[in-house]
């Protein structure tokens, strides 16, 4: 076969590849764009149309390359492997440390594109000797297109979905590498240039190996940020949208939008929740009923108790037990506590659970989220409440989340006087969360039964609470003090519209 | 979208789903009230007489909710019946079906919390296990899970949803200030007495004032009362014209202001649980309230028994049936001691020789269309039990899943529709004949203004057409000639009593459930029956 007329599959290929990845960091860039400002057609517009006038730029800029014209395209290719594979990584970091992402995100959008416009005119002259124009133009030219559709297709079905942007991004510099790696052996070398390029292109190629193994490291595989935090988990179930968020020393849990805790202080909250429960009760809980509460924090707080026996947890969502039964970093935050021997998880809803069961408990945590809307509302009413009761010992305590008396006082009281409505004895308590802010809780019990002054769990075992913080949380500020609001119930669930009146007046 | 858009989705599904993705086809079919079987009697079946007839105390005609609660009353004696509906269910407008997600009704699907005067009815809410105590003066207390679950009702107006049927920060002004007038004015007709010391208006209506003043309500219409009351704003009508089709299947025009008045002045409890809602609601409707009246009868239910004639004599009643529910229709005769005939008047008519027959009103009956549409919608978490569309063709839909306390996907739309103008005789002549596929399309359209994806999220959508849905408490209704305002007695012969709500034209259930209490009492009382002291 002439060779002049020739091009090896390996050629080909290059240009396959190089169309591809220069779609896909357009791709990349426009993905960040709309998940960081938000409209995503607007965001997909600019980016696409800056990305191609760049493109223009570039190739016009190709006709001052004269001389050198594999070492310069090496190099092209060199730079857009770094500057594109590490643009979703670096503009994700102007996003969260400096804030000038827009600036970021159109200087890399224009630098690309104008290295990507730079390489197939490049790429066609390089080839020149080879096959007449028209033929050139028609293979290479056809390549691109090609290449442009598998990026369009690859991205949203596999790349996306599978490795995640910053991944996406390195991949494609990796393949950029050494597709310029792969040009010192597929054109001829003036003698001794070629190692000096083969180093670099490996150099090149090692540092982005480098960035995907570390970033994978420190799970920062999220498509996105959610207040301001990179998202390391999300899934939409049937009830609600699950997200996780990871910074550095951070783990924060969402439930449709609505943090439930920060890693930081959720011990001050569990804590809380828990400690003052057991010590109203006198000893380890036999059978101890966790209601909500589906990340297991609490469970891990209960576990404390050597001669706890058993706990039940009923959360209605599978997909948040799930979660914090087989995600690592959400497990390692809970200590395994739902796999623990003594736990049984189940996922119903907790109005209809306490209905069916037959079981007797000496322990109920009520940790649900807040009574936001009706289908919640439900689970702070007179009867879910009576319904509580008839499933506790005699002597059983239970303990109720119950918003923040601060933000919401008319709310924290109306759910304090609903249980105290269903025939329990109450004693409201209040702790400062810093993410939360003042938050508060319904411990109930039989008639006539004392708060706590004493803990249960070892000295020093706690974070937070002690003797001295345990008397703290049942004295109430003035500007958190009873205020008589009435019964939630069933049929009528004021609570919802005092509560959303309540939060909508801070969030205004 | 329109409705030829519609049946073409329905009809030629395929045809659609291939070009429109979206559109996804769902099955259906009319169920129920058999207007052919009823049929046979209005064009007159033979009584040939044949052999021995069978033997049986008290036969009951019809299991709706006067026939349930008379077998229930005469069950509470001890007393054995025998019951016959013509139908395959048993409940009359209160019937139920249980297949699908959860159990839905086919016609009365609440209970507003009853008067302290509705003895019976509370009896049964105790029995029920609905009513849990009474406080110290007599109002009862229900068990709260019963009540209906907050939001009970949202209407959709301008475009969007507004908590309540009434949107007071949507209104104008001038809208509003009418509203609040028309509410002084309910609340001072609720604890309205007449002049014979009796409330203006209650429930049962036996209990209400007969002061003529207050009577002569019932010679005007709804819709001269509003004028002459000067309630002109089209909100205003809109919301009383809602309530005389939701209750009476009626327009402004051809409902009596005495009804109209007394649907928004006779319920008198108001208690702090009642702060909330004060509907009584059951997945199944009103069904629940008659599967429990119907499983404390004593005797036997017969399913597709048309009785053709009510023949009493000296010693005894004959009644001439045919069993319709083998291959063929099969001729029968019962002797009993006593018959209560709790079917409405144009059917008990029918029924009985000509000097009785003359004693039984007849009323006009409104025609009422109902659908159960099987759908898995995303979860609303603030979706309210009755959803009403600000003048829509029909009454709205209800979420026979609402009770529930899980957030489930699939549930069940109860949809009801009033036919509510003055030709009653061409409308069910009409929807008697219309298909299938056009009676779901006319359901779609309505809602569509508020769920234009509802064929897309429906899997089957089927459809009861009632002809005789309830009686129409028309101007006269209480008063005219040969109607004595509140008969007290329901028998029309020594050994036949009338239950049904047409006797004074008002179909309440508690008004039903007494009327069939009623008559099971009077009649016992005649047969020298030992039935003990009055449930009413």
């Amino acid at each position: 076969m002439d060779e002049r007329r020739y091009l090896s599959p390996a050629l080909l290929a290059s240009v396959v590849v190089i169309a591809t990845s220069g779609l896909v960091y357009e791709l990349i860039a426009g993905t960040m764009a709309s998940y960081v400002l938000g409209d995503s057609v607007t965001q997909f517009s600019f980016v696409i149309g800056l990305y191609l006038f760049a493109m223009g730029l570039g190739s016009y800029a190709s006709k001052h390359i004269e001389r050198d014209l594999l070492q310069r395209f090496v190099e092209i290719e060199l730079t857009i492997a770094l500057v594109g594979g590490f643009s979703a990584p670096l503009l994700f970091t102007v996003y969260t440390s400096f804030g000038a992402f827009r600036a970021a995100l159109y200087i890399t959008v224009t630098l690309v594109g104008m290295l990507v416009g730079l390489e197939i005119p490049l790429l066609i002259r390089l080839l020149e000797y080879k096959l007449a124009l028209k033929d050139l133009l028609a293979r290479v030219l056809s390549l691109d297109y090609v290449g442009a559709l598998f990026a369009s297709l690859l991205f949203p079905l596999v790349l996306l979905p599978k490795l995640g942007i910053h991944n996406t991004s390195m991949l494609i510099g990796l393949l950029n590498a050494l597709v310029a790696l792969g040009a010192t052996f597929l054109f001829p070398l003036e003698h001794g240039r070629g190692l000096r390029m083969r180093v670099q292109c490996v150099l090149v190629a090692l540092g982005l190996v480098v960035g995907l193994v570390a970033f994978d490291r420190h799970a920062l595989r999220g498509e996105a940020t959610y207040f301001g935090a990179p998202i390391v988990y999300a899934t939409q179930s049937s009830y609600q949208r699950l997200v996780i968020t990871q910074t550095r020393h951070t783990t924060r849990l969402f439930l449709n939008g609505q943090l439930q805790f920060s890693s930081d202080d959720e011990h001050r909250y569990h804590e809380t929740l828990v400690h003052p429960a057991v010590a109203a009760l006198g000893h380890a809980p036999k059978h101890a009923l966790v209601l909500g509460g589906g990340d297991g924090l609490a469970v891990r707080e209960l576990l404390r108790y050597p001669e706890l026996e058993r706990v039940t947890l009923v959360d209605l969502d599978p997909a948040v037990t799930g979660v914090f039964r087989t995600v690592t970093l959400a497990r390692t935050l809970n200590g395994g506590a739902l796999d623990d021997p003594r736990v049984t998880v189940r996922n119903e809803d907790a109005f209809a659970y306490l209905e069916g069961c037959k079981d007797s408990f000496d322990l109920a945590l009520v940790d649900f989220p807040d009574p936001g809307n009706y289908a919640v509302g439900k689970l702070y009413t007179l009867t879910f409440y009576q319904r509580l009761r008839q499933r506790l010992s005699t002597r059983g305590i239970a303990v109720v989340q119950t918003t923040s008396p601060y933000f919401a006082r008319r709310s924290f009281w109306m759910a304090a006087e609903t249980i105290a409505a269903a025939d329990f004895a109450i004693h409201p308590m209040h702790v400062h969360v810093p993410s939360f802010g003042e938050w508060g809780f319904v411990l109930a019990g039989p008639p006539g039964f004392a708060p706590p002054t004493t803990l249960l769990v070892p000295e020093g075992g706690l974070r937070y609470l002690d003797e001295r913080e345990l008397a703290g949380l049942f004295r109430f500020p003035r500007d958190m003090e009873r205020v008589s609001v009435g019964v939630n119930r069933l049929n009528d669930q004021q609570l919802v519209s005092i509560y959303t009146e309540e939060w909508d007046h801070w969030q205004r | 979208m329109t409705r030829r858009d519609l049946l073409a989705a329905i009809g030629a599904g395929w045809l659609v789903d291939a070009s429109v993705p979206s559109a996804r086809q769902f099955t259906g079919r009319i169920v129920g009230a058999n207007h052919r079987v009823g049929h046979l009697l209005r064009d007159g079946a033979s009584l040939v007489p044949d052999g021995e007839p069978e033997r049986a105390d008290i036969v009951v005609v019809g299991s709706g909710v006067s026939g349930a609660s008379a077998a229930w009353r005469l069950g509470g004696a001890g007393i054995e019946v025998l019951m016959l509906e013509l139908e395959a269910f048993p409940g009359g407008t209160s019937a139920w079906s249980e297949d699908g997600v959860v159990p839905h009704p086919w016609g009365a699907h609440y209970l507003p919390a009853p008067n302290p005067s509705a003895r019976a009815t509370l009896r049964l809410l105790e029995e029920l296990g609905a009513v849990t105590g009474y406080a110290n003066d007599g109002a009862p207390t229900f068990r709260e899970e019963l009540l209906c679950h907050a939001p009970d009702e949202r209407l959709f107006f301008r475009g969007e949803w507004h908590p309540s049927l009434v949107p007071l920060a949507a209104l104008d002004a001038g809208e509003r200030a009418e509203f609040e007038r028309f509410q002084q004015v309910r609340a001072r007709l609720r604890d309205l007495v007449g002049r014979d010391g009796k409330p203006a208006f209650t429930i049962p209506l036996v209990g209400s004032s007969r002061d003529p003043e207050l009577l002569a309500l019932d010679r005007m219409t709804m819709a001269a009362w509003l004028e002459r009351e000067g309630f002109r704003s089209p909100f205003l009508r809109w919301y009383v014209e809602y309530a005389t089709l939701d209750d009476f299947g009626s327009t402004l025009d051809d409902v009596s202001a005495w009804a109209g008045l007394h649907y928004f002045a006779a319920r008198k409890l108001e208690t702090e649980q009642l702060r909330g809602s004060h509907y009584l609601v059951w997945p199944e409707g009103n069904g629940r309230l008659v599967r429990h009246l119907l499983d404390k009868m004593h005797g036997r239910r017969e399913a597709r028994a048309l009785v053709l004639a009510i023949e009493p004599r000296p010693g005894d009643v004959i009644v001439h049936a045919l069993d319709l529910s083998g291959d063929r229709p099969r001729r029968r005769t019962i002797r009993a001691r006593g018959v209560v005939l709790a079917v409405p008047g144009f059917v008990a008519r029918r029924l009985l020789p000509p000097a009785l027959a003359a004693r039984v009103v007849r009323r006009t009956a409104s025609p009422w269309l109902v659908a159960n549409l099987h759908v898995k919608r995303p979860l609303e978490p603030n979706r309210a039990w009755d959803s009403v569309l600000y003048r829509g063709a029909g009454l709205g839909y209800v979420d026979s899943g609402h009770q529930r306390t899980e957030p489930r996907e699939d549930t069940i739309f109860t949809y009801f529709r009033a036919f509510g103008d003055a030709d009653v005789e061409g409308t069910r002549a009409r929807l008697v004949s219309e298909r299938w596929a056009s009676l779901a399309a006319d359901v779609l359209l309505d809602l569509a203004p508020a769920h234009p994806d509802l064929a897309e999220t429906t899997s089957r959508l089927d459809v009861m057409v009632w002809g005789h849905a309830m009686p129409r408490p028309r101007p006269g209704f209480l008063t005219e000639d040969g109607v004595a305002p509140f008969e007290p007695t329901p028998l029309l012969d020594a050994r036949v009593a009338w239950a049904h709500v047409d006797r004074t034209g008002y179909a309440l259930f508690e008004e039903a459930n007494a009327h069939g209490v009623r008559a099971a009492e009077a009649l016992a009382e005649n047969l020298s029956a030992e039935i003990g002291a009055s449930w009413l």
